[in-house]
């Protein structure tokens, strides 16, 4: 029952044009990583860049951009066309299928954005996979939170996408940037502080300690799981006429 | 043997009521939902599949209230208006998924069985993006039945069908009402409900207009005087010829064409011919004026 629902949750997102333009997203990151080998920069000065490769485009521009688009259409799209009614016209909580749509876009944001994030760490620096792996589990971490929210916001409004993408760019690129404060409350942060942890040489030094960054990591994740679950359990199908 | 019943339920949007009071039940057998477009229908039958909650009164089958217990839909079949499916499954997966929600073991054979039942098995294995709209309605009446539900929800099921396919579909239903179920179907036209359901509800505005035996309600629909318009190579002659007949109670020349309201509708039939003859006028066109399901409600709402 379990496996229907997420083999069709896949299919669904899998089939979108979008989805797949995000594949190349992440090509392009691992292009990047190609074109400066290359290059053939010394040792320090290539530990340096992937670093700010993976944190600064990796963690801050790929990972939010597929997590808001799969994260939103994940359960927003069926909503959007009307054929949720056929999952939820069937004798399964409806907490369930919220959790099952949940766990699939995450699965799909990770093959996403950890592949391309690890490849182009190990090119980048020329064999040494230590950064891509540090900044591809800090992803897996990061694309929790971020699937988790847009899910949840998908829920709470029909523009959830514009409303996603607004939230990407001002509180994690712009303010979280400006106000120490803010960054415990920074999905990106939190990542980058689980990059700093694993990561050692090169990475980017991290604003938070991982261990307050994992515990409001997985508080945020939780309560908007538990929001998108409220969320379904009440929304109305109304049809398209009266 | 499945009730659906209706205690005193309304439901508004906002500050837009779209179903006001009202009270029914439903059991075995197959009823029909008639009502022109924007009546309350679908909102009524999303309301009795779990999908609405009622903004007032209760919705219940056989005792349990349908809103938020997904437990009943073992029971339920529901097919929506709305035409999209998932396109990218084919319609065997479609129907087998279905199965498999339901936690059913054979999901295949019953797979099998209902797209037999609905006459697909030549297209099962296309995607549902490529199918025509009658193959989309079928093919969501298949999963809609794959778990054998005693109760059966449809919404505008012969929307997109040709004549052969709604025949089909009419059989389909009459032998499952036969075997028990509860079948409720909407529709906007007359004559698939008349030839149809042993039980028809009209919904007009919202409001239950009528409710019962769909030849009753006809039966006391013939009072009204039938209007016609006619349009001939000279209605004034014409219709002074007319109103000689003693069935003609009124004629009306305005706007270039000529109305009749007569009491009997098949003595008029007859009276035209001859009345033409004899004014020696050709008559271009004949047709009955208001036959049409909205003049038909608004008579059952003015009575």
């Amino acid at each position: 029952m379990i496996l229907t629902l997420a083999s069709v949750s896949l299919r669904g997102l899998l089939n979108r044009r979008r989805t797949l333009l995000l594949g190349l997203f992440g090509a392009l990151v691992v292009l990047v990583a190609v074109l400066f080998q290359l290059a053939d920069q010394p040792e320090d000065e290539a530990l340096a860049f992937t670093g700010q490769l993976l944190g600064n485009f990796g963690l801050a521009v790929l990972l939010p951009l597929v997590a808001v688009i799969v994260g939103t259409a994940a359960i927003g799209s069926e909503l959007d066309d009307g054929t949720i009614i056929y999952l939820l016209a069937k004798p399964i909580p409806r907490g369930l299928v919220a959790v099952v749509k949940f766990v699939v876009a995450w699965v799909i944001v990770v093959l996403l954005v950890c592949p391309p994030i690890l490849v182009a760490g190990i090119v980048a620096t020329g064999g040494d996979p230590d950064l891509g792996v540090a900044y591809a589990v800090a992803a897996g971490f990061g694309a929790l939170e971020y699937t988790a929210v847009f899910l949840a916001l998908s829920l709470v409004t029909s523009r959830a996408l514009v409303v996603g993408l607004a939230y990407v760019v001002i509180w994690e690129g712009a303010v979280a940037g400006l106000f120490e404060g803010t960054r415990i409350l920074s999905v990106r942060q939190h990542a980058l502080a689980i990059a700093d942890a694993i990561g050692g040489e090169g990475a980017i030094e991290a604003a938070l300690e991982v261990g307050p960054a994992l515990v409001v990591g997985v508080i945020v994740t939780v309560v908007a799981v538990v929001l998108a679950i409220r969320r379904l359990e009440r929304v109305e199908l109304r049809g398209e006429t009266g | 043997m499945s009730q659906l019943t209706l205690g005193a339920v309304s439901r508004w949007y906002g500050n837009v009521v779209a179903v006001n009071d009202v009270t029914f039940e439903v059991g075995p057998g197959i009823t029909g939902l008639l009502g022109p477009n924007g009546a309350g229908k679908t909102t009524l039958l999303h309301m009795m599949a779990g999908f609405l909650a009622p903004s007032a009164g209760d919705v219940k089958l056989d005792g349990t209230p349908t809103w938020r217990h997904p437990e009943l839909y073992r029971r339920i079949g529901f097919v929506p208006e709305r035409e999209a499916v998932h396109s990218f499954l084919t319609g065997r997966q479609f129907v087998e998924a279905s199965a498999r929600l339901q936690g059913m073991d054979d999901a295949r054979a019953a797979a099998d069985r209902a797209i037999d039942m609905v006459d697909l098995q030549s297209a099962a294995a296309r995607a549902i993006g490529g199918y025509s709209k009658g193959m989309r309605q079928r093919v969501k009446v298949a999963a809609s039945l794959v778990h054998d539900p005693g109760t059966l929800i449809l919404d505008e099921p012969f929307n997109g069908m040709d004549p052969r396919q709604r025949l089909h579909m009419m059989d389909l239903l009459r032998r499952m009402a036969t075997e028990g179920r509860t079948i409720l179907f909407s529709s906007h036209i007359l004559e698939e409900v008349e030839r149809l359901s042993d039980r028809v509800l009209v919904v007009v505005a919202g409001r239950l207009a009528a409710s019962g035996d769909f030849r009753r309600i006809r039966r006391l629909m013939t009072d009204r005087p039938h209007r016609f318009t006619i349009r001939s190579s000279d209605d004034r002659a014409l219709a002074r010829e007319l109103l000689a007949t003693p069935s003609v109670e009124g004629v009306d020349l305005r706007d270039g064409l000529l109305s009749v309201n007569a009491g009997d509708y098949g003595e008029l039939t007859r009276a035209v011919a001859p009345a033409a003859q004899r004014a020696n006028v050709s008559i271009l066109e004949l047709r009955p004026a208001d036959e049409s399901l909205e003049s038909v409600f608004s008579y059952l709402v003015r009575r």
